[in-house]
């Protein structure tokens, strides 16, 4: 009594139910992102999330394990073999926004079981990852080419309209 | 002349040279630094050469205007060194070996035992429990021995001021940060962490376990861990630190070392001198007559008319 | 001032006028017995007084200059090279050459050595001048030279070597000008001063001793601070301060040579026979301290290269330079002075004395300047201005060197009542004193009244 055509249907509701899972996870996976915990100097960094995964393919490569799948780094996977996926897998959860105030260090060193008491800040965590790959593949290592300064930034940086003028008739006089 | 006025005359003069040339050298070699001072392991693999360290410092000290932007690459076309307007510094060193260039972050190392604090004569620096080397400005004289004295060329002078000329040079941003325990304004504004803040004991610890567990990226020394005494700022590099213009022949002592052969013999001097000389003299003076070699000068007196 | 003295102008010599029972006033003291107009008459017919006043023009504003402009507009110091020729020259390389207070204060007084007394006071006023004119040049490097008292009231140092050395010099000037003080209160009659240094000297000369061998050497070692920084072959780990103290031994011995010298030629008016006669004499005894002292110091530099290990050095360009300051410096006037003693050649010594001179103060510059951050591939040459305030602090030290030992009993003795008379033959007197034969070597109980043979005066006749 079951025709092919209910099989058919049968098969691609099947299909449908177990790729959700996997589609539905990709669906959560935002394709773009403002990184703007740290914006002072400079502007919010208009992340295009989709790019890099389809670049990268590996969520380890930045998301450590957090996203569940596996790392491939020596001094990881000592430890982190079969490590389990993480509620939050943004890197703002794990890496402090101040790592070096008086609290975190107290944190820090009082506890002499952390086993990762090297963890970068989040600004360098950010750094760190985005830069480093960008050295070895094409991406852009310039600081403004990710971010652009904002006023703040321009006075820090004497550039743009804080920029010095130059000294008239500056000589070398008794000068280092 | 009279013995007794020799020995009365003696001892004037042996209180008069005595008073106030206590010269207390410093003990060194086994100093492990304050327990609680604080350092920073600088990473020169990771630095890009962003200069925002430096523009951090320029506006956390009110160091005047530069004469470039922060953000302008072109000064690493020569190397810079700390002066009076820059109190820290990034210079470019270009690695042939295959990787791109070096940066390396020049500023204070804040010593264990600064050989600026051991060489100034109107004790202008102090080595807080912070472990910042700082200066008063107030008592400075302006001798300019501690610029002679620093093994890393760091002080620099404010020669172009008349009026007020001083030392100038990194304090760690002793009165406005470290005091409260706040990392200083570069390590805070590092994009890229080169900079890690934390006790010099414990940053120790972490140089050498970054170098264990990513050894092809290291060379395998903490510069500043030992170098003249150890230092408060520690240097991680992935090229032989020769080549990042760092002075790999300093040695582990600290400069006071050198100069306490000398210091040590100033007591000696003091104490032995005045019954050696006065040895002499009785020695060479012994047959003839004592009166005889004062007066003959001081027979020469007017009489009054 | 020879042709005033030709004429029979009586030039302060004594508490009295040669004319009179009268006393001379300090005016006329200062003016030198002249009256002004002559006084200034002969100033200007002075040449040398002519480079002076050029010299003061120029480098006096500038002096000024340093003050109102800062270092900056006189120097090219910078952050690499904080020291330059007010320190190089004014203060490492006048000090050793000052040496001399110590030295001679010694010979006589601690060793008892009174044959040299006709030149120790200008040993003594040598090293006085030479220190104060140090401070001087210092007062013009310091950045902030108001707070030159610092280290002895507001805040002190004691492990720093400039502490010392602040410490000692200023002790020590002290020293010398007590010692000196004993010509100046000849001059302005102040015997009961007189009397009471005269009373403590013995220690002075100890202290000065005490002193001198701890901050020449001292300045030697400042530059242990920076090991590396200054050649190998000019520094030495162990040694830095044996060599300089042992350096300013020949060069204090030989700058009093040569100012004697100097002051012999050009002021033979105001030298008297005491000082003249025993000048060659003295001379001769002074290089044979001078070669002692460039024959060890020779040695200590070996030592110091051995010690270390340093010969490979010597192949180098540095060390060709280092070739030229030993032999030139050191090895060729000690060979000139033993030439010179064993046959009596006065005048190869001064010649010998002015190389001694000149390599001392060679190595302290060499050391302080043309060595110093030899790792560098900069050199700093010194702005002209710095030259400039050198030349003319240098010209105000000569200055006022000629203006003492034109005044003060130190080329001359000073004459007491027992000598001067008032006898209307006085001037063919003194004439005839000029034309007399030399006197023999003064005894060490030399006194006055033996040294001018009793038919030259007449006793006074109450």
């Amino acid at each position: 009594m079951y025709s092919v055509r209910n099989w058919l249907i049968s098969g691609v509701v099947m299909l449908a139910l177990v790729s959700a899972p996997t589609i539905g996870r990709g669906a959560n996976v935002p394709d773009s992102i403002n990184i703007d915990p740290l914006a002072k100097l400079y502007e919010k960094v208009k992340f295009n999330h989709a790019k890099h995964i389809s670049l990268i393919k590996d969520c380890a490569e930045c998301h450590h394990h957090t996203t569940g799948t596996q790392v491939q780094e020596k001094n990881c996977v000592r430890c982190h073999k079969n490590s389990e996926a993480k509620k939050t897998v943004a890197c703002r959860s794990c890496h402090a926004a101040t790592p070096f105030s008086a609290e975190v260090l107290r944190a820090k060193e009082s506890d002499r079981w952390l086993y990762h008491q090297d963890k970068p800040g989040l600004k360098g965590a950010y750094h760190q990852s985005c830069i480093g790959c960008h050295e070895k593949g094409k991406g852009p290592t310039g600081c403004k080419e990710c971010h652009a300064l904002t006023k703040a930034g321009e006075e820090l940086y004497r550039t743009g309209e804080f920029a010095p003028r130059p000294a008239p008739g500056s000589g070398k006089h008794g000068g280092h | 002349m009279k013995r007794r006025d020799f020995l009365k005359a003696c001892m004037m003069c042996g209180a008069a040279t005595s008073l106030g040339i206590s010269n207390k050298a410093w003990g060194a070699g086994s100093f492990e630094g304050y327990p609680d001072g604080m350092g920073v392991l600088v990473d020169l693999t990771r630095c890009v050469g962003c200069r925002s360290c430096e523009a951090a410092c320029n506006k956390e000290q009110n160091l005047p205007a530069p004469q470039v932007p922060f953000d302008d690459k072109s000064v690493f076309e020569e190397k810079r060194r700390p002066t009076e307007a820059a109190y820290t510094v990034v210079n470019k060193f270009d690695d042939k070996q295959g990787g791109g260039p070096v940066y390396r972050k020049v500023q204070c190392n804040h010593c264990n035992e600064p050989a600026c604090l051991t060489s100034c004569f109107v004790n202008a620096y102090t080595k807080t429990k912070e472990g910042a080397v700082i200066y008063n400005p107030k008592i400075c004289v302006g001798c300019r021995n501690c610029m002679i004295a620093c093994p890393f060329n760091v002080p620099g002078y404010s020669y172009s001021s008349a009026f007020n000329p001083v030392v100038k040079k990194c304090i760690f941003c002793y009165d406005t940060r470290l005091k409260n325990g706040k990392p200083p304004a570069c390590v805070e504004i590092c994009p890229q962490e080169v900079l890690t803040f934390g006790h010099r004991n414990e940053l120790i610890k972490v140089g050498h376990e970054r170098i264990r567990e990513t050894p092809d990226k290291y060379v395998d020394h903490i510069y500043g861990e030992k170098e003249v005494g150890g230092t408060g700022w520690l240097y991680l590099s992935g090229v032989t630190f020769d080549r990042v213009g760092f002075d790999t022949t300093l040695g582990n002592d600290p400069i006071i070392s050198n100069v306490k052969e000398f210091l040590g013999t100033v007591p000696m001097v003091l104490s032995i001198w005045p019954a050696l000389f006065t040895g002499f003299h009785l020695l060479s003076t012994r047959n003839k007559d004592h009166s005889d070699h004062g007066d003959s000068h001081s027979e020469q007196e007017d009489p009054k008319p | 001032m020879k042709r005033y003295k030709a004429q029979g102008i009586d030039i302060v010599d004594s508490m009295h006028k040669a004319s009179g029972a009268k006393k001379w006033t300090l005016k006329e003291k200062l003016f030198l017995g002249l009256t002004p107009q002559q006084y200034i008459a002969q100033a200007l017919r002075n040449p040398f007084n002519w480079i002076l006043a050029v010299i003061f023009a120029v480098g006096l504003p500038i002096i000024a200059g340093r003050f109102l402009f800062g270092l900056s507009w006189v120097t090219h110091s910078s952050c690499d090279y904080p020291w330059g020729l007010f320190l190089g020259f004014g203060l490492f390389g006048m000090v050793p050459l000052s040496s001399s207070g110590f030295q001679l204060g010694t010979t006589c007084e601690v060793f008892g050595r009174h044959d040299f007394e006709p030149i120790e006071r200008l040993a003594l006023l040598n090293g006085l001048l030479g220190y104060f004119f140090a401070v001087c040049f210092l007062l013009v490097d310091l950045g902030q030279p108001w707070r030159l008292p610092y280290p002895m009231v507001v805040a002190f140092g004691p492990a720093a070597v400039l502490f010392l050395v602040a410490w000692h010099v200023a002790t020590y000037l002290s020293v010398q000008i007590a010692e000196v003080s004993v010509a100046f209160f000849e001059w302005i009659g102040f015997p009961v001063g007189k009397r009471a240094v005269r009373k403590i000297v013995l220690g002075l000369t100890v202290a000065g001793i005490i002193l001198s061998t701890l901050h020449q050497g001292a300045l030697g070692a400042l530059f242990t601070y920076a090991p590396g920084k200054v050649h190998p072959l000019w520094y030495s780990a162990s040694f830095q301060w044996l060599h300089f103290f042992v350096s300013s031994i020949p060069g204090g011995l030989c700058m009093v040579i040569v100012v004697s010298t100097i002051a012999s030629k050009t002021m033979s008016w105001r030298c008297d026979d005491r000082f003249r006669n025993n000048l060659d004499k003295l001379t001769i005894a002074l290089a044979k301290g001078a070669s002692m002292g460039l024959a060890t110091y020779l040695t200590i530099k070996l030592i110091g290269i051995a010690h270390d290990n340093k010969w490979a050095y010597l192949a180098t360009g540095w060390g060709a330079w280092y070739a030229v300051e030993m032999i030139g410096g050191v090895v060729l006037p000690l060979i000139l002075f033993a030439v010179a003693i064993r046959n009596n050649k006065v005048g190869l010594v001064r010649f010998s004395a002015v190389l001694t001179v000149v390599g001392v103060v060679l190595n302290r510059l060499n050391t302080s300047m043309f060595t110093f951050n030899w790792k560098l591939s900069e050199r700093e040459i010194p702005h002209w201005r710095e030259i400039v305030i050198c030349i003319t602090l240098y010209a105000i030290y000569i200055t006022v060197y000629r203006f003492i030992l034109a005044r003060l009993p130190i080329l001359y003795t000073w004459k007491t009542a027992d000598e001067t008379v008032p006898v209307t033959e006085k001037q063919a007197g003194y004439l005839a004193l000029e034309r007399a034969k030399p006197e023999p070597v003064g005894t060490y109980c030399s006194r006055i009244e033996e040294s001018i043979p009793a038919t030259h005066y007449t006793t006074r006749k109450e």
